[in-house]
């Protein structure tokens, strides 16, 4: 069949495809997707990668400058911080702990909200109604402030953080898959669907869910940067991840004292959850643009 | 005086794949007074050119022609803003959906007041407003509105299509158009109400004079209150001329199939027999074929047809086929 | 021979909400009946709120009736059990491309009809969807194609393929031929006409335009605000309207 191109390819691409190109057009939203797979590489290869051991102590090499500056070494490339730990390995391993985590912690929350959206979305009357209120009361509540008072109840460390961060980003995930379930049982194509004899499950599992996941993925990025900045500033704040642990949230608040001597240990872990949280909305924004291009056309 | 000439008008779509020709090279004229039909299937550019004529098609579309003319003066040469004054002076236009063309916040009293122009007014200032009013009511009873203190205080939501529409009319007419553009104005409304609104637009052309531009895919509904017709498709026009001869002995195989394929042209087809269609269905625009766009679906199609015929003429007239039927018939 | 459907005195009513305390009774359907035979057609003419597409859903299932019988072939049947007559009745949409899901294979989609409702083995699924596609003038390719890769034609012969496929003894069609193109329209009327003809199905029109109706049914029924105020073969009805909804809309049509 492949011999006989009878039609203009762009138009017999089926949505996925179609979404890859509008995808691509877009230069920025492929070098945030570059970075996000270069992210995702380092933090699921991170213990094979680090030059150094992270928590390795030298005492000859403390407060070594980056090697770019002229009392540098080339075998520690960002230098070293006020314990004579190499800083790269530290960042390889930190990207681990904060972007990771990051991703374990959407990817639960997106588990969790699923079966709650779906459930609320799935079901009528009062039952609903009054799950919806609650909802919608938790959602009034910043993440961050509700990932604190969870921290504070549950005592800090990096695995407290995330289920805390993890329930808080819940009740977004919840409203937004309800209300996207709402609008597909909404279209003719559902009632279509039962019909043709589908029970609700057929007509979740293979109608709603299929159309909805664009608009999961979107959340799910957008999910993915506060995540991100929620378990630096739990870091930060102490909260989080704790002394020895080399998450970047954590590392700022650790080098701040030293930010005359060594400006580059608060500099370096701040640029990467900067370029972190960048390369994440870029790819989210270019999801977006791209569906409502498909959408144009 | 012609009030509207097009010569060879050509709307191009700026596409990722390269230009994509949606209206291809159509003329189109328009007297003074006249009603003239734009009847063409789906795909077939009659919209894009009504919003052309208006000037309401967005950059991604190139409009070009050899003529362009608005009473004389050639529209593509002006600049923009020359071009809105002329058109808001003296073209309106209303469309498919007429519960979406007017703002549902606004009450149907405030949105047909802004519609009348100051300089129709006469009388000072401070009884401008009083006037607008009484004005606005005159335009209901116009286009047939006998309750004008309820619809003027109602939300659209709260009229049926029908009425909108008719407001929308009002609104139109507010200004004396020299024409009024109705792009499918009655598709959304109940059969009753279309034969109502149709008699209102034939009324307002012969009371008035003003020109009416009818577009529509129904050639049915055209035909009955049309003087002259043109037919697209595919964004070629294949045949236009008076309405009744152009109906009476179509020269195309389109205008032909369109007239064979309704029943009610038909009177002698007894019931539940097979239609007359034309085989294959309408090409996408990225997927037109070349030359004459009926090519694949025309049933005396020839070797020739490869290459666009050119617009011929019989007297008024006028048709794009290099092989015209020439009886009806056949 | 008994009749394919009979419907014996159907009435619905919604309540809506007014306000915070009051509710309104509307009454969309009243006391309707009628009869349907195979192989034949009966076109349902009434404006926007006269009950119409209420009496379609009340007959595929979506919605029940307050009061009255549904009757298949002479059995009284409790059709919101769609899962037992939706092969009998199959509905098509007024708008295909909406009818159908976008990300979906027109195969896949068919495959899933079958799945839900027969129990046909994958092999007989397959040659099931080809046959159908056959019949309906669309090639075996068109299976791997996603609805949005379709023209307006063949949308509407991709959802007759999908009510089809089950060999249903009754097709309603809502409006599904008012917003087609003339020429486009004129095909799927003659494919509705030959399949009429080759297997015996009945079609139950709903429309608002009397100039199909004319052509295609063998009977009318015209409802107006919820009652029937016409009922007989399309001949009679257009030599004698009864009610002056029906002559109002008999003269809208011929002008």
């Amino acid at each position: 069949m492949s011999k006989f191109r009878l039609y203009l390819e762009e138009n017999n691409r089926s949505p996925v495809k179609q979404l890859w190109r509008e995808f691509k057009r877009q230069h920025s939203a492929m070098t945030g997707l570059v970075l996000f797979i270069t992210f995702f590489f380092i933090s699921v290869l991170a213990p094979f990668i680090t030059p150094h051991d992270p928590y390795l102590q030298v005492d000859e090499l403390l407060l070594l400058p980056p090697s770019w500056s002229a009392a540098g070494l080339v075998q520690y490339p960002f230098g070293t911080d006020d314990l004579g730990r190499d800083l790269l390995s530290r960042m390889i391993k930190g990207t681990s702990y904060t972007f990771g985590f990051a991703l374990i912690t959407v990817a639960g929350a997106l588990i969790m909200g699923l079966v709650l959206g779906a459930l609320a979305g799935m079901s009528k009357g009062v039952k609903s109604s009054v799950f919806n209120h609650i909802l919608d009361l938790a959602l009034t509540i910043p993440s961050l402030l509700l990932a604190i008072i969870i921290v504070a109840v549950i005592g800090p460390g990096l695995m407290n953080t995330t289920w805390a961060i993890m329930v808080a980003l819940l009740p977004q995930f919840v409203h937004g898959i309800r209300n996207a379930i709402d609008e597909e049982l909404k279209q003719d194509y559902v009632i279509a669907y039962r019909l043709d004899g589908a029970n609700s499950w057929q007509v979740l599992t293979r109608l709603i869910l299929p159309n909805i996941w664009e608009k999961l993925t979107i959340m799910a990025t957008m999910a993915i940067s506060t995540a991100i900045l929620d378990i630096a500033a739990l870091g930060f704040l102490g909260f989080g991840a704790q002394a020895p642990l080399s998450e970047w949230g954590a590392m700022i608040s650790d080098s701040l004292d030293l930010i005359y001597l060594a400006p580059s240990s608060v500099a370096i872990p701040g640029l990467l959850i900067f370029t972190a949280v960048l390369s994440v909305n870029l790819v989210g924004d270019g999801l977006k643009t791209a569906i409502l291009k498909r959408r144009q056309n | 005086m012609l009030l509207l000439d097009i010569k060879n008008l050509t709307i191009e779509l700026e596409t990722a794949d390269g230009l994509v020709r949606a209206v291809d090279r159509v003329s189109l004229s328009l007297r003074e007074g006249e009603t003239r039909g734009l009847v063409g299937e789906s795909g077939s550019g009659k919209s894009l050119i009504a919003k052309a004529i208006v000037g309401v098609l967005n950059r991604r579309w190139q409009v070009t022609a050899d003529r362009f003319h608005w009473l004389g003066k050639d529209l593509l040469r002006l600049t923009p803003e020359q071009r809105r004054q002329i058109i808001g002076r003296d073209i309106a236009m209303i469309y498919q959906e007429p519960s979406r063309s007017l703002d549902p916040t606004a009450v149907i009293g405030e949105q047909l007041e802004e519609a009348i122009p100051d300089h129709l007014l006469s009388g000072p200032w401070w009884r401008r407003s009083a006037l607008r009013r009484k004005k606005a009511v005159g335009l209901l009873h116009k286009v047939g509105v006998r309750d004008h203190q309820r619809v003027l205080q109602s939300y659209p939501y709260q009229l049926s299509e029908g009425i909108c529409q008719k407001v929308m009319i009002a609104m139109a007419i507010a200004k004396n158009p020299k024409l009024l553009i109705a792009d499918e104005p009655t598709t959304a409304l109940e059969s009753t109400t279309q034969a109502q609104l149709f008699r209102l637009l034939a009324s307002f052309n012969q009371l008035k004079g003003m020109a009416v531009l009818l577009i529509s895919h129904e050639l049915e509904s055209v035909a009955r209150y049309t003087q002259k017709l043109s037919v697209l498709y595919c964004g070629q026009l294949v045949e236009a001329g008076e309405t009744t001869q152009v109906l009476q002995a179509p020269l195309h195989p389109y205008t032909d199939a369109l007239i064979k394929s309704v029943p009610e042209f038909q009177p002698d087809l007894a019931p539940k027999t097979p239609l007359y269609a034309l085989p294959g269905s309408i090409p996408t625009l990225q997927h037109v074929p070349i030359g004459c766009r009926l090519g694949p679906r025309c049933p005396n199609a020839r070797k020739e047809c490869v290459k666009t015929p050119a617009l011929e003429r019989q007297q008024n007239h006028y048709f794009s086929c290099h092989f015209p039927l020439t009886t009806k018939g056949n | 021979m008994t009749d394919l459907l009979e419907v014996q005195a159907l009435s619905k009513g919604y309540t809506k909400q007014q306000g915070w305390f009051g509710r309104q009774h509307i009454t969309a359907l009243d006391d309707v009946s009628f009869t349907l035979a195979e192989g034949k057609t009966l076109a349902i003419v009434g404006e926007t709120g006269s009950g119409k597409s209420t009496l379609a859903k009340l007959l595929v299932g979506i919605e029940k009736p307050d009061s009255g019988q549904i009757l298949l072939a002479g059995q009284p049947v409790e059709i919101s059990h769609y899962k037992k007559y939706n092969h009998v009745i199959r509905f098509i949409f007024q708008d295909a491309g909406r009818s159908l899901n976008p990300s979906q294979k027109v195969g896949q989609m068919l495959e899933d009809v079958l799945c839900f409702s027969t129990v046909l083995d994958q092999q007989q699924r397959r040659y099931k969807i080809g046959q159908t596609l056959k019949l309906l003038g669309l090639l075996d390719e068109h299976a791997e194609y996603y609805p949005h890769m379709f023209s307006g034609g063949q949308l509407q012969r991709v959802a007759l393929a999908r009510a089809l496929i089950l060999d249903p003894k009754l097709l309603i069609l809502d409006e599904a031929l008012t917003a087609l193109d003339p020429t486009l329209r004129a095909q799927i009327v003659n494919l509705l006409l030959e399949l009429q003809q080759s297997s015996g199905l009945a079609y139950l029109l709903i429309s608002n335009q009397l100039r199909l109706v004319r052509h295609i049914s063998d009977s009318i029924l015209v409802l107006h605000q919820g009652k029937v105020v016409d009922y007989g073969t399309t001949t009679e009805v257009f030599a004698a309207p009864a009610h002056d909804y029906t002559k109002k809309l008999i003269n809208s049509s011929a002008g």
